[in-house]
């Protein structure tokens, strides 16, 4: 509690500031991550946007996999799970299905997410559970020492790993998305906090998979990064509902381009479903007619 | 990403006093933060700088709150803020480009003077633009303050050793792998 | 050698056929029968690898005694055709006492058949079948087969009714009208048993197979999450939960491999709401990293393996108990967790049930090993009881900051799920303080360490550990695991009729192993460690855990045919009898 909060002025306008009230969403860990990193920018837009939302922090988990970004569930004062390599998605899928009431958000790396997670990501969009999935991407695995990611340039030189680079084509996030069929693809920047604070907000009310692709520049390895203030615009695409439009657009992107792509209202994925109220029989009774199934 | 239109103008004392306080708010988080991340990083000298700064906010924020007394202040979403630049003029731009591990307490100064004067700058503009008349003498007033905060650091800056950039220092140490 | 004419000894009977023959269905019948006359029963099956239209043979054994195990010999053999006959020559042995009805429409028998000098009878199956209206071979075999085990008509009758429901009353009374008639084929000369008198009542009994029971007794003890990927055999398990799960307003959710489910039920019981998955060997391989998590984070997991032959793909069709090694050993890392192993099919359900209780009290991961014979074998017998409480997970300590993997004396600390106010915190695969702060301070980690292998050291696992039969004072006793305890327990029968005091202890928690406990069951007699893998795995871990008296040995021979009560009392015979001689 800082000294400001025990000014009754301030407790009369708390409602009011969103700044004040993130505190309350962040834990007293320290972040781990270089000074300058983007990933600040992603932690002060999530603390921001939830307390926006007002939603309650012991109703809200965030789940992630392994990786710089990936620690910031531990930065958090909302539930969280900081899990294994790659595996934030199917453990935000089974909080999700078994606690469909939470608010869950997977979060972590383009290397967590596109490379050893890239199976779940295809079917985590497929699935449209009601998740927000934020993939906090620099194009560099910051943890393991600058090696290539799946969304480096191929020519990209500096890890001792592929001196050559790596040869090969980038992987296209929002493309992917659209093709493995999830419902809200969003990409932000962590330079821009406030505006992502507007598609993290979006992403969480949004009914569905969202997926909010943050360039979140890598200060240590990806220095030239620094750039993205200046190169990132708005999207010419805007929000659109129509699959083959956004297809083109997302092609064409230069994948600097910011702001809500991609949003549709599909059927939710069906999880969780409840025991069938028409019958008025107790659990203990239905597991006894499921056991008489058995009994001869 | 877009900026709001620079017609967007401030029409109410309530609104200035919410834009006010969140502009200190954001600038305390910031200062909070990166006393933090100095800390973790065992820049002591700087991190005890961006301490101190980040009390300051906090003052500064109660002082507005003391202000608004019993006004009601608007609700206004992150994003919906009428900031000149992108980010909260005074806080919360997180990239921090100047910032690094090894800063010294001028670097931090700077760039901390540097977020002081766009809130001076924010703060003067409002002066000008704001629709309201009580508004435009309070932002005035405001804007004087930050003159304050902003001749306080130059002060502070030039007992640190001035504004020169110092030459860059090699980390004899590769970078480390935590998990 | 004479059939069985002992009225008490377990019958086999065996149908075999070309897919699409009804092979299957004529076994699912005759145990229907079974239970109808009051008997028990145990009905195994065989088949290829083909989707439709391969081979298949249904292999039942049944008496007035529950039957735990595959006899060592087929007392009666029902060949609707000879297709790939010699794939199942091992699995059905024949010998000078067998009776095999053959259809001489299908053509001359296998030499193989030919040469186990049994005694052959030309049955026209399908020519009667030809002159009902919708008659079928198989049905004709059923009533042949029936007859001559000594099963009632009405029994039958009231079987094929049960079974072919919902194939309408047409298929139903061409079925009877086709029993009837091989029932009318059989000579009483070659009755292998006279008709068994209707019992007054029929005992109420579990008609279910070992997939069933697992998940039965997942949902006895409250699982309501199951994420899972397909994989043979164990998806039948998967297909019997996701209606039933659903009436208890609980999930099943498909997921897109063995990562993403192991990571599912994890999120799952962080969330509160008890998950298990089911698979085989190749998923448990894939599972390992996120058990480990759940080691870690001391999240309660179920993981079920119906193992079936490995390594690789191996067979997966059959079964073999060789995935021991992965259960215990899998882990990287100090990753001590719980393993058990379900000793019977009806056994799945307690064992099962018991596991998600212990993997809630404990705050672990549990594997559950089960096979392909429990798991694809469906029984006529006793059912398990229900025992099991709900599951309940520690209740939060209400003073000072929330320490979530705080080092407590059973070394259990309080666990709060999400909605609980003032209790957040961040689970971690990373090495952590009590707080949850990720930590590689030596403290820490040799603090945790001690605290996770304690927890499970330290309970009090109560008699379940093992079921026991035989003196104290045994001259020689048969340690096994899992599908084995009903070969060993009839064989150390056989062996104390035959004047050899035998005891058996079956393990059913295999880690953290009871090792003083064995020991003590154990006494002074010697071992022998009965297994169905190649490699002596359960063996090997004993000794390692200087759990097995000197000169202990092993019987491990790997799938996929049964370990048989025969060879079992064989082996224990000539280890109680070096220079010779059998009981």
């Amino acid at each position: 509690m800082t000294a400001g909060d025990a000014d009754s002025a301030v407790q009369r306008h708390k409602a009011s500031i969103p700044s004040l009230k993130a505190k309350d969403y962040k834990s007293d860990v320290k972040p781990v991550w270089c000074p300058g990193c983007g990933h600040f920018g992603v932690l002060a837009a999530l603390t921001k946007t939830l307390a926006h939302l007002a939603l309650p922090p012991e109703r809200v988990a965030v789940v992630s996999g392994i990786g710089c970004s990936s620690r910031l569930p531990a930065y958090l004062a909302v539930h969280g799970f900081h899990g294994v390599h790659g595996r934030a998605l199917p453990l935000a899928t089974g909080l999700k299905a078994a606690r469909p009431e939470l608010t869950v958000i997977a979060a972590g790396g383009d290397g967590d997410g596109f490379s050893i997670g890239g199976n779940h990501f295809l079917h985590a969009c497929r699935r449209n559970q009601d998740l927000t999935y934020i993939v906090m991407d620099n194009e560099v695995y910051g943890m393991t020492k600058g090696q290539a990611s799946p969304t480096t340039q191929p020519d990209w030189c500096r890890s001792k790993l592929t001196p050559h680079g790596t040869g090969i084509r980038r992987f296209q996030p929002a493309a992917i998305a659209l093709a493995a069929g999830a419902s809200f693809i969003a990409r932000g920047f962590a330079g821009d906090p406030n505006g992502l604070t507007r598609l993290l907000a979006a992403a969480i009310e949004h009914p569905g998979f969202a997926f909010v692709q943050v360039l979140s520049p890598c200060r240590t390895f990806r220095p030239e990064q620094q750039a993205w203030k200046q190169q990132v615009h708005a999207s010419e695409l805007g929000p659109t509902h129509d699959t083959a439009q956004a297809a083109e657009l997302i092609q064409r992107d230069d994948g600097l381009s910011l702001g809500l792509l991609y949003e549709q209202r599909i059927p939710l994925y069906a999880a969780g479903v409840a025991a069938d109220a028409a019958d008025d029989l107790t659990a203990a009774e239905r597991l006894a007619a499921i056991e008489a199934e058995h009994c001869r | 990403m877009s900026p709001p239109a620079s017609d967007s103008v401030i029409e109410s004392v309530a609104e200035l006093l919410a834009h006010a306080l969140e502009l200190e708010y954001a600038s305390q988080a910031h200062y909070e933060q990166l006393a933090d991340s100095m800390d973790v990083h065992h820049n002591a000298e700087v991190a005890a700088l961006f301490r101190r700064l980040a009390m300051l906010s906090g003052e500064h924020a109660a002082a507005v709150a003391e202000h608004a007394g019993d006004l009601t202040l608007p609700r206004i979403p992150p994003w919906a803020f009428n900031w000149e630049c992108p980010d909260a003029p005074e806080g919360a731009d997180c990239l921090d480009p100047d910032v690094s591990y090894r800063m010294t307490t001028a670097e931090a100064i700077a760039v901390a003077l540097h977020n002081e004067r766009r809130g001076h700058a924010y703060y003067v503009h409002v002066a000008a633009t704001a629709t309201d008349a009580e508004a435009r003498t309070l932002a005035a007033a405001m804007a004087t303050e930050e003159v304050e905060h902003v001749a306080l650091l130059e002060a502070m800056l030039t007992d640190a050793g001035g504004d020169q950039q110092r030459p860059a220092q090699d980390d004899l140490d590769p970078p480390h792998m935590p998990a | 050698m004479p059939g069985p004419r002992d009225a008490s000894a377990p019958l086999t009977v065996a149908v075999t056929g070309a897919g699409g023959s009804g092979a299957v269905t004529a076994g699912l019948i005759l145990l229907e029968a079974v239970a109808a006359a009051g008997l028990y029963g145990l009905l195994r099956r065989s088949a290829g690898p083909q989707i439709r239209g391969g081979e298949s043979a249904a292999l039942l054994r049944f008496g007035p005694e529950p039957v735990h195990c595959a006899g060592d010999r087929c007392d009666l053999l029902a060949a609707l055709d000879w297709a790939n006959h010699e794939r199942f020559a091992d699995e059905i042995p024949l010998d000078a006492g067998s009776l095999v009805l053959a259809d001489p429409a299908t053509g001359p028998p296998p030499a193989a058949v030919v040469e186990s000098d049994t005694r052959l009878r030309e049955m026209g199956f399908s020519s009667s079948a030809a002159e009902r209206d919708g008659g079928r071979a198989n049905m004709v075999a059923v009533g042949a087969a029936g007859a001559l085990a000594g099963l009632p008509l009405a029994a039958l009758l009231d079987a094929a009714g049960r079974t072919l429901a919902d194939k309408g009353q047409a298929v139903v009374d061409a079925a009877r009208a086709c029993i009837r008639s091989g029932h009318a084929l059989a000579k009483p000369e070659d009755r292998l048993r006279e008709p068994v008198p209707p019992p007054p009542a029929v005992p109420q009994r579990w008609h279910i197979n070992g997939n069933e029971a697992a998940g039965l007794g997942a949902l006895r003890a409250g699982v309501r999450f199951v994420a899972a990927y397909p994989i043979t055999p164990a998806s039948e398990m998967l297909e019997w939960l996701a209606p039933r799960l659903e009436r208890l307003g609980g999930t099943l959710l498909q997921a897109e491999d063995e990562l993403a489910s192991v990571n599912m039920l994890i999120g799952s019981a962080f969330g509160g709401v008890p998950a298990l998955t089911a698979t085989s060997g190749p998923g448990l391989s894939l599972m390992l990293e996120g058990i480990g998590l759940a080691v870690a984070s001391e999240t309660p997991i179920v993981v079920v393996d119906v193992m079936r032959g490995g390594p690789s793909t191996g067979i997966p069709t059959k079964s073999e108990q060789s995935d021991l090694n992965a259960a215990l050993y899998g882990l990287h890392g100090d990753a001590p967790h719980l393993v058990l192993a379900a000793l019977g099919i009806a056994d799945c359900a307690h064992t099962v049930a018991w596991a998600v209780q212990l993997a809630w009290q404990l705050q672990t991961a549990a594997i559950v090993l089960s096979d392909q014979s429990l798991g694809q074998s469906r029984m006529v017998g006793e059912p398990a009881p229900a025992t099991v409480p709900p599951v309940h997970h520690a209740a939060p300590g209400d003073d000072g900051p929330f320490r979530r993997y705080s080092v407590t004396e059973d070394g259990v600390s309080p666990m709060s799920v999400p909605g609980e106010t003032g209790l957040a915190y961040t689970a971690d695969g990373l090495e952590h303080d009590p707080a949850g702060a990720p930590s590689s301070r030596a403290a820490d980690h040799a603090a945790q360490l001690d605290k996770r292998r304690h927890k499970l050291l330290a309970h009090d696992y109560g008699p379940d550990w093992a079921e026991i039969t035989g003196a104290a004072d045994a001259e020689l006793c048969l340690v096994t695991v899992g599908a084995c305890r009903g070969a060993v327990v009839e064989a150390a029968e056989r062996l104390s009729e035959a004047g050899r005091a035998v005891r058996t202890v079956a393990l059913r928690l295999l880690a953290p192993l009871k090792r003083q406990a064995l020991l003590d069951a154990v006494g002074g007699a010697r071992v022998l460690v009965v297994e169905q893998n190649h490699g002596a795995q359960l063996f090997h871990y004993l000794l390692a855990e200087q759990a097995l008296p000197e000169a202990a040995r092993a019987l491990a021979r790997p799938g996929p045919l049964p370990l048989r009560p025969g060879e079992i009392a064989a082996a224990a015979a000539a280890l109680m009898d070096p220079d010779g001689g059998s009981p």
